[in-house]
């Protein structure tokens, strides 16, 4: 239909052209035979278009609708995904000396239940397509499971979780006939970033528990996670918000270096508690004061 | 299975050992707790767990000795993000280069096309405007080649031609409408620069972008055709846009770029009625004005 429409417009318009300027362009003199097919392929030029608008406009409206629908379902998912994940955060933080064990476990099987439940419900709705397109929806879910993830690992084990072993682990929660859901760089990187912060106060933690090894661990690891993402970071495509993450990053870095640093010029390798009556302890007699 | 596993190690250890090491004593609880993940998924293999718990309660210099395994596997991940980011990089930098050549020869076709706000006549403008259409169609090819190298990342560098196509739509769509009288449609705009959905599209809502900017065109192309003396131009535009704004009422559009510039289109609509109720009133345009919209009512 389009098509045969195409013509008729041409047809027309070169004789509407062709008329000179000021003449009210309409219909020509009606002693020209040709005249009432003109007036009526006229109208149907109009009704045509007019039709053809407004097929053309629902096609529009229906993809649009898709595509937000689609949008909304990626958000309510990516939510999902982030609320989970600051638990898994959250349980970590509980870890001390004692429970190191059991809040480790439990940390674990609440990160898989993200990834298996709600990062699996992201893949589904996503179905394979439109990553790129939808990633503003998804990326704050993504972030903070990455975080969630390298946080869990590095309590674990110390070492830092890499962007090839997560992928590597979502990749089950795809079909096989469509594209996987890949964790992009920018993605990991930020929730990098934000692991750096939940460090800091897992460090400050467990110094005021007394584990100032624990702490001088993450203080190692966060200076070479700081020193290797400013190398990177200048090379990325919008790197306007990992700027301000890496001034933060920094801080956080500061921060331990100088609980670190308080610790060990106030006292020995193992911090009695204040207030102690012990008399070996050169804290004796002190009265109970905040670290 | 994991209690009665534990339970026939506990058996054997009490069975054999005569002094339990604490460490193999420690080594249960892991191997127990330890879920079924893929053991590609953690590099470290499980046991490291409990001979990590007791490295954290000894002194720096057992801490140390893990500081260097850390560092070679991090340096080598983020050697690899460097070297994807320069490559990422440099792709964006070729784009750029044609998305700069796609702006300046939108401006060439922007250029001629002002001129029908001089009433020339427009045939003569379209010819050169025309000229810009197959240097467009090159480009946007060129741009298309460029991003091929990474299929499925057409998103990923969206935003860098983005602006662009959407001023190349809307000269496109004032172009087709001069012409015909009619609006371009989001195929045939496709069609005109050589893009296809498949490979290298044109995004609906770049497209739709683009005819708000034509239609910002309106007010001012039907002022200056009416002081030259075209009379009839404002109700061929009046129609033209309401149409248009029908059309763009079926949409649902959230509250983003395309719906602020849908808002200005109404402006544009109430413009062009001033200019025709302008005309009218005061009988500059001629009588078979009602002819005309006889036949326009007869429609459905």
């Amino acid at each position: 239909m389009l098509n045969s429409s195409a013509a008729l417009f041409r047809r027309i318009s070169v004789s509407w052209l062709m008329a000179p300027k000021f003449k009210p362009r309409r219909l020509p003199p009606a002693a020209d035979p040709a005249l009432p097919l003109e007036r009526s392929t006229k109208l149907a030029r109009t009704m045509s278009t007019h039709s053809s608008i407004k097929d053309a406009f629902s096609t529009y409206a229906d993809y649009l609708n898709a595509l937000n629908e689609k949008r909304e379902r990626v958000v309510k998912a990516s939510r999902d995904v982030t609320m989970n994940s600051k638990k898994v955060i959250f349980q970590v933080h509980r870890i001390s000396k004692n429970n190191r064990e059991e809040v480790l476990e439990k940390a674990e099987k609440d990160l898989a239940a993200v990834r298996d439940l709600h990062i699996f419900r992201l893949v589904k709705e996503l179905q394979g397509t439109d990553f790129w397109k939808l990633r503003r929806a998804y990326s704050p879910g993504v972030q903070e499971y990455v975080e969630a993830a390298t946080f869990f690992k590095f309590c674990q084990t110390g070492n830092l979780l890499n962007l090839d072993e997560i992928n590597a682990s979502l990749l089950p929660l795809s079909d096989p006939s469509l594209e996987p859901l890949q964790i992009n760089l920018l993605d990991y990187l930020l929730g990098l970033a934000d692991l750096t912060g939940e460090l800091m106060r897992l460090a400050i933690g467990r110094i005021s528990d007394g584990e100032v090894e624990f702490a001088e661990r993450i203080c190692r690891f966060v200076r070479d996670i700081y020193r290797e993402l400013t190398l990177v970071v200048p090379l990325l495509d919008d790197s306007s918000d990992m700027e301000t993450k890496m001034v933060t990053m920094l801080q956080s870095v500061v921060k331990i270096e100088n609980a670190c640093f308080s610790v060990r010029v106030r006292g020995s390798e193992y911090i009695p508690l204040l207030g102690t009556g012990d008399p070996s302890s050169f804290l004796l007699g002190v009265s109970e004061v905040e670290l | 299975m994991k209690a009665a596993f534990r339970n026939a190690y506990c058996f054997t250890l009490s069975r054999y050992s005569i002094n339990p090491n604490p460490t193999i004593l420690h080594l249960v609880p892991a191997i127990s707790t330890f879920p079924s993940l893929p053991s590609s998924v953690f590099k470290n293999p499980p046991f490291r767990s409990p001979v990590t718990a007791t490295l954290c309660s000894t002194s720096m210099a057992s801490g140390d000795s893990d500081a260097p395994q850390t560092s070679p596997s991090l340096e080598k991940q983020f050697e690899k993000f460097r070297v994807q980011l320069e490559d990422s990089g440099s792709l964006r930098e070729r784009i750029r280069a044609v998305v700069l050549e796609i702006e300046s020869a939108t401006r060439l076709m922007q250029a001629s096309l002002l001129l029908v706000h001089q009433s020339k006549p427009i045939p003569e403008v379209l010819e050169k405007a025309k000229t810009q259409i197959n240097v467009l169609k090159d480009l946007f090819n060129k741009l298309a080649e460029v991003v091929r190298e990474c299929p499925g990342q057409y998103y990923r560098y969206h935003g860098d031609w983005r602006t662009e196509t959407q001023m190349v739509v809307s000269l496109l769509a004032f172009m087709h409408w001069l012409e015909t009288g009619t609006l371009l449609m989001h195929t045939e705009a496709e069609e005109k620069l050589g893009l296809n959905d498949s490979d290298f599209g044109l995004d609906v809502e770049d497209y739709l972008v683009g005819i708000c900017f034509m239609s910002n065109e309106m007010p001012r192309y039907v002022v200056n055709q009416v002081t030259a003396g075209d009379y009839d131009c404002p109700r061929k535009v009046l129609k033209f846009l309401t149409d248009l704004h029908a059309a763009f009422r079926m949409l649902n559009l959230r509250n983003d770029f395309l719906r602020k510039k849908f808002d200005t289109m109404k402006y544009d609509l109430r413009r062009v009625e001033e200019v025709y109720y302008d005309v009218k009133i005061r009988g500059l345009a001629t009588s078979g004005d009602s002819v005309e919209d006889q036949g326009t009512q007869g429609q459905p």
